[in-house]
């Protein structure tokens, strides 16, 4: 057939009911010339109207022939077995509705999961031309970096030409008033060329231009179109008014298009005017990013700015030399390693579920195969040829599998819906979860190779084989093939789960141990919160501390406190701010991290002090400077400076003033060691911590923790009402326990412990219901084997238990194969254990042991049932 | 299939069909059927309803056209008439049928 009549056919195919029309036609015109002919030539009409029927031949045969020669005939053949396939299926309601659950299981894990690895890998960044958006970040020394600071950044912006927009960013938090009271809300200072980079647009009014953040700007304001919407519910007139935020009214002059900045937490945008103290000092506070201009690459944009950077250090003698620059793209700088690795094992365990649900109908459409034998083998005998029963088969597997991928589509949607609100946490902003073509596409292929897997192997099994065979009622022996394929289908099946199962098992041992992880605090009912200072409100470090001293000392008078402190950083969060420490007759400086605490601190937590004694209410402004280490921080001293009693001692310590912009050098005893608390990320040793007085080194950002009597559901409102006598308009943020704080760090690890042991039950019970029906299966089959067996003296117990042994010995070999499967997968899961080995005896064990417990529960119903058989009921059956 | 597949050689509808519209120009599947029926005289047993299943497929291979028009009972039709690949393809069937019809003569003609 050439292409012309392949086209032609396909488009008869289509004009299917027009063509038949119009044959119809062409039959009736026919008839009446022939009827007008033959009264011309004198015969009565009657007579005419045989005469022309006569003469045309079977209208009806002539109209199949007319279909047949024009049209593909196999297509509507597919057709019509697709239709048949769909018709028959509400014929067995229980088989469809087990295979169609499984599917939908399988494929809308899938799918969902695809959503997620298509969100945040495959999709580019929601932004025009994301490639060219990077971020610019100084490296200190291999391995870290570092924010930047306001002269390097004026100078790269100045002097760098690769970018065709550069911009610095500071995350800022803000008291919002409204009618519900104060609330916390994000934003960010940005210098002008901010949305530049990320090349986004302002539905209503304007972005950033240069002229806002010139020293002496009014203060404007932009903000995100989802707070548009929550705090002005969409005014239209928004342009015509102000947002007070910290007190300060703002000019709100422009909202953003609806996209992507709606997902993150920052609501607002104002300029970032660099103060003249700013613009001299040497903190690093500022984040960068860049969008590389039309010529530019990533890899000589690295070159140019590693440049710009060594003329920069040559002239800058104050900063610390060696350092270089890194040029990273945005997409690496939001999907942290971690993040890809999670995704990855939770990825890959899914696809492993999909397989063995693959298996497992496949399993039962040979199960079903077998059923129909009968029904087949009289099709045949009526003239239908193999192919055509084949491809009846197939078709009819396509359309179960069809309708499962439609049902895995909803589970998707589902998934997806109720999920994302749980994972957006773990999600850079820039990831928008959906059903979106690519994934649809991912459906329709995982849909089509399920169909592929599932459906091929029954259907040549079933046609296959002598089915003539099957008409006569005494072939029982002629399924030793069929058996032995079922076989090895739930072979794999058991592997495929041991491996999910040894995975989820190794998370939870992993999860265990963190949770037996000694956090070096008290964790029981504690609170904490945050508060952020308005530099408008408490513009001195001397108004901070009186508001500290007030808070603490109400808050520890409020009924069901026990005790309360203050803090720059919550214990098991990660201190991101780093200092150096000077020890005199040491060349190297001491990295440590600095974390401003009250006298209440401590004993809130139950940090027991080592030696010398902690922070008490004398250690104020005026006071001789003190600061308090950690262990590791002492050990630290103990190494590299040999200092092996270092209480007492005095060293020099940088740090930052009030505004966080000053950097201060300054002369501190040390008085106190205490033991480590843990901060952040629980596989990393301690970092050395120094704790400076909260009133010796104020600073406006702190968290409040909050120790009570017995639990912590009910002291919110009092908490709240203590804090606003002291200060009506600060907003309490981030309230949650200090479990609840605990958790989250620990998250990274749990999150695809929980999981991977969902998809491992699940794979578990696949696996079952696969061996039970192999096992009853063989047992029908076998009935009269084992009635003969019964009647010359074989007890009950002999055919359980060789039952049994069959079970097991099908679920050994699986774990044979599951157990290499796990061996070859070390590496993969290795990263994701804390303090536990992949190859955990402990923990294969289990799963071996718990996958031999369940393959004897879902042997045992088909072996007892076997047991039961009653010989001469059997024997006389088969007559 | 119909009767007049075994009584006119395969393949043969084909080229009497195109053959006959070389002479005749445009007309509708009636008189196509007709005009073969009268030319062949009362030799040949033909189901004129087997012109049909001919004329779709040899218009799917671009050898016929169709074009509406009204017969003589003044009912919309079709017409077919050649198009110049079915000239074409006349002369290829009519050399084809002259070599099939030359080869079983002189094999007769051996055998006798």
């Amino acid at each position: 057939m050439n292409l012309r009549r392949l086209f032609a056919s396909l488009l008869a195919l289509m004009r299917k009911r027009r063509l038949d029309l119009e044959l119809e036609d062409e039959i009736r015109a026919h008839l009446e010339l022939a009827e007008r002919d033959a009264v011309e030539r004198g015969l009565s009409p009657e007579e005419a109207y045989r005469k022309a029927r006569r003469g045309f031949g079977g209208i009806e045969q002539m109209k199949e022939e007319h279909r047949d020669r024009r049209s593909l005939r196999w297509i509507e053949t597919l057709l019509r077995d697709f239709r048949y396939g769909l018709a028959s299926l509400p014929r067995a309601p229980g088989f469809t509705a087990v295979v169609i659950s499984i599917l939908a299981l399988g494929i809308g894990g899938t799918v969902a999961m695809f959503s997620v690895v298509d969100a945040v890998f495959v999709k580019p960044l929601p932004f025009p031309q994301p490639d060219r958006i990077v971020g610019v970040w100084e490296a200190p020394r291999p391995g870290a970096v570092n924010a930047t600071t306001v002269p390097q950044f004026v100078a790269w912006n100045r002097l760098a030409k690769v970018f065709s927009a550069l911009a610095a960013e500071q995350p800022i938090l803000a008291a919002l008033n409204d009618k519900s009271g104060p609330s916390r809300i994000a934003g960010k200072a940005v210098t002008a060329g901010y949305f530049k980079v990320f090349a986004s647009g302002a539905k209503l009014g304007r972005t950033f231009t240069s002229e806002d953040d010139r020293p002496g700007a009014g203060p404007v304001v932009i903000i995100s179109h989802a707070a548009w919407q929550s705090y002005f519910g969409g005014d239209p007139g928004i342009l015509h008014r102000r947002l007070i935020l910290d007190g300060e009214a703002y000019q709100v002059i422009g909202v953003l298009q609806r996209g992507p900045f709606d997902r993150d937490e920052t609501q607002f945008w104002k300029p970032l005017i660099f103060t003249q103290d700013q613009l001299a000092s040497d903190a690093h506070w500022l984040t960068v990013y860049g969008r590389l201009n039309a010529s530019a690459t990533l890899t000589n944009a690295r070159e140019r700015m590693r440049a710009l950077y060594a003329a920069l250090d040559e002239t800058a003698p104050m900063k610390e030399r060696g350092g270089t620059i890194v040029v990273e793209p945005l997409k690496q700088l939001l999907v942290g390693s971690n993040l890809h690795r999670s995704i990855s094992v939770a990825f890959g365990a899914v696809l492993l579920v999909l397989l063995i649900a693959c298996a497992n109908i496949a399993n039962l459409l040979f199960a079903q195969g077998a059923t129909r034998r009968t029904e087949l083998a009289v099709r045949s005998a009526l003239g239908a040829s193999r192919g055509r029963l084949v491809a009846q088969l197939l078709t009819e597997g396509f359309a179960l599998c069809l309708l499962g991928g439609a049902a895995g589509i909803a589970t998707a949607w589902l998934l997806i819906r109720v999920a994302t609100p749980l994972l957006s946490q773990s999600l850079p902003f820039t990831a928008d979860v959906s059903l979106n073509l690519h994934v649809l596409a991912f459906a329709a292929v995982v849909a089509l190779g399920v169909a592929a897997l599932a459906g091929v192997l029954p259907a040549v099994q079933a046609s296959f084989g002598n089915l003539t065979d099957s008409l006569k009622q005494s072939a029982r022996g002629s399924s030793v093939m069929h058996i032995r394929v079922r076989r090895s289908i739930v072979i794999g099946e058991v592997a495929l789960s041991l491996v999910l199962v040894c995975g989820a098992l190794l998370l939870a041992r992993s999860l265990v141990k963190l949770q037996q992880l000694d956090t070096g605090i008290r964790v029981e009912n504690v609170i904490t919160m945050s508060a952020d200072l308005p530099l408008g409100a408490y513009p001195t470090p001397q108004k901070a501390v009186l508001f500290y001293e007030a808070v603490a000392r109400r808050l520890r008078s409020t009924p069901g406190v026990a005790k309360a402190g203050l803090s720059t950083y919550l214990p098991l969060e990660w201190i991101s701010n780093g200092e150096a420490m000077q020890v005199a007759g040491a060349e190297k400086l001491v990295r440590v991290r600095f974390k401003r605490v009250d006298p209440g601190y401590f004993s809130t937590l139950d940090i027991p002090v080592l030696a010398g004694r902690g922070i008490t209410n004398r250690d104020r402004e005026g006071a001789p400077r003190v600061v308090v280490i950690n262990q590791a921080l002492a050990a630290g001293l103990r190494d590299i400076a040999r200092m092996a009693n270092p209480v007492g001692k005095i060293v020099r310590l940088s740090s930052t003033d009030y505004t966080e912009v000053q950097p201060l050098m300054s002369d501190v005893q040390i008085v106190g060691i205490i033991r480590s608390e843990r901060t952040s990320s629980p596989g990393s040793p301690d970092p050395a911590v120094v704790y400076v007085p909260l009133a010796q080194a104020p600073n406006p950002h702190i968290k409040l923790l909050v120790r009570t009597h017995e639990g912590t559901a009910s002291i919110m409102p009092s908490i709240r009402q203590a804090v606003r006598e002291i200060d009506s308009n600060l907003p309490l943020g981030d309230v949650a326990t200090m479990q609840q704080v605990r958790d989250r760090t620990l998250a990274g690890a749990s999150r695809p412990a929980w999981l991977i042991g969902i998809f491992a039950f699940v794979a578990i019970l696949l696996a079952a219901i696969g061996l039970y029906g192999v096992l009853a299966y063989s047992v029908t089959q076998q009935r009269r084997e084992l009635g003969i067996r019964m009647a010359l003296g074989a007890r009950p117990g002999d055919v359980l238990s060789q039952v049994l042994r069959r079970a097991l010995v099908m679920v050994s070999v699986g774990l044979v194969f599951g157990l290499i499967g796990v061996f070859a997968l070390t590496r993969v899961i290795a990263n994701l254990l804390f303090e536990v080995s992949p190859l955990d005896p402990l923990a294969l064990a289990t799963a071996c042991i718990s996958m031999m417990v369940i393959g004897l529960l879902a042997a045992f119903p088909p072996a007892s049932r076997a047991a039961r058989v009653d010989p001469i009921a059997t024997l006389r059956d088969a007559g | 299939m119909s009767k007049a597949q075994t009584e006119i050689p395969y393949g043969t509808l084909d080229l009497l069909i195109l053959k006959t519209l070389e002479t005749m120009g445009a007309m509708h599947g009636y008189a196509i059927a007709r005009r073969i029926e009268q030319v062949s005289g009362e030799s040949l047993q033909l189901s004129q309803g087997s012109v049909y299943p001919a004329l779709i497929r040899i218009q799917q291979e671009g050898w016929i056209r169709t074009d509406w028009g009204i017969s003589e009972t003044n009912r919309k039709v079709k017409f077919y008439s050649l198009t110049r690949a079915g000239r074409k393809q006349l002369l290829v069937e009519v050399a084809n049928w002259e070599k099939a019809t030359a080869l079983v003569a002189r094999f007769l003609e051996v055998s006798t």
